[in-house]
């Protein structure tokens, strides 16, 4: 038995012209691989929405609720967390210093000056390099590839903003 | 129910009360894709609860563009087809009624009983049918005929390519087919024995 035209027209669900309507009940008067398709996509198009017990809504504010009651208590728990985690932290890095500073001002003033005066040495010297080793690259690079390494970099940054964009859309569903 | 975008935007600002009008309004859609997705009155209770509070949870990633409906049956989908993953194995109860609550004997008092009681039967083996299909295909089943999604619609719902929504349709109509076809056969066998040697 030719199943194609039919069974294809079953299977897709189409909307089928009064003439292959015609054609499809002889089908399904010999067919019972067809006819049991038709039968169950006439129950899938008889729907019968289910409904929840009443008072849906009432039992989930409660939920809500508790939902919310959980959530700030995991807040104050991170909150607290942190914040003895940040003591922790400013304790072992700082408080060497602090005790030095309480201890011996001058002493401690003395050694924060000095290291300061470091920072700004070194920063000094590294801008010096850096600008020696500017002057010698420019020399030594011809132009045009200086041209494509600004192409390169553009072109880089263009991705870069593209795929950042793509990833930072608001997923939908959860 | 007032303009439902605008009753978004209030939840979105924290609005309890804004959210649960969108519940009362949403409750029996989520509802219904739970029960049709899980089989059972109580599990699709629990799931349609938890769906509404991830919704109120992300209610910041909704996209204003799109319809809150499909935004809601996306989470509920979502939610079902993991929890089947979990379980695996799906239990349908036998006590209990297509609506969800305990089923009823038909009342013959009402006009046409049978013809009630067949149209009850019928739903019940649908659902039954319903079980046995792959969760992402019963998804898509269930968008398309309880909740008129277009083939579009269930694509954006379940993060499918259309395409795809459309094979597993043919695919989940042609295994609903075949159980219907079985049952039918099993049916006939069932009856032979009693009959009449005489037919």
């Amino acid at each position: 038995m030719n199943h194609r035209p039919f069974e294809d027209w079953l299977l897709e669900d189409e909307h089928l012209s009064l003439q292959q309507q015609r054609e499809l009940q002889i089908h399904l008067r010999s067919c019972t691989t067809c006819a049991a398709v038709a039968s169950s996509n006439l129950a899938l198009h008889s729907k019968h929405m289910a409904v929840p017990d009443p008072g849906f809504t009432e039992r989930f504010r409660p939920r809500l609720a508790e939902w919310k009651r959980e959530q700030l208590r995991r807040q104050a728990i991170g909150t607290v967390i942190l914040v003895l985690a940040g003591l922790g932290l400013l304790y072992t890095l700082a408080g060497p210093l602090m005790i030095q500073a309480v201890r011996s001002p001058a002493t401690w003033f003395s050694q924060a000056t000095s290291y300061v005066v470091g920072l700004l040495t070194m920063a000094s010297i590294f801008e010096q390099v850096g600008g020696i080793l500017f002057r010698s690259l420019t020399g030594l690079i011809p132009a045009s590839a200086w041209g494509a390494m600004v192409a390169a970099s553009g072109l880089f940054a263009l991705v870069w903003v593209f795929a950042m964009r793509r990833l930072s859309r608001a997923p939908q569903g959860v | 129910m007032k303009d439902e975008s605008a009753l978004v935007t209030q939840a979105q600002h924290g609005s309890e009360e804004a959210f649960t009008q969108l519940v009362e309004a949403y409750q029996m859609h989520v509802y219904n894709l739970c029960y049709r997705m899980l089989g059972e009155a109580q599990s699709a209770e629990d799931a349609a609860q938890e769906t509404f509070l991830r919704a109120f949870q992300h209610l910041h990633r909704y996209d204003h563009g799109r319809p809150f409906a499909t935004w809601l049956l996306s989470i509920a989908a979502h939610y079902c087809i993991d929890r089947l993953r979990r379980r695996r194995f799906s239990f349908t109860s036998i006590d209990e009624d297509d609506d969800g609550r305990t089923m009823e004997l038909p009342d013959t008092a009402a006009p046409a009983p049978e013809a009630e009681a067949m149209r009850r039967e019928e739903r019940e083996r649908l659902q039954g049918y319903l079980q046995q299909l792959n969760s992402v295909d019963r998804a898509a089943i269930v968008l398309r005929y309880w909740h008129d999604y277009s083939e579009v619609e269930i694509a954006r719902t379940l993060n499918l390519t259309v395409s795809a929504v459309k094979s597993r349709l043919h695919r989940a109509r042609r295994e609903l087919g075949t159980c219907w076809q079985e049952a039918g056969d099993r049916n006939a066998h069932a009856r032979r024995p009693h009959e009449s040697p005489a037919f």
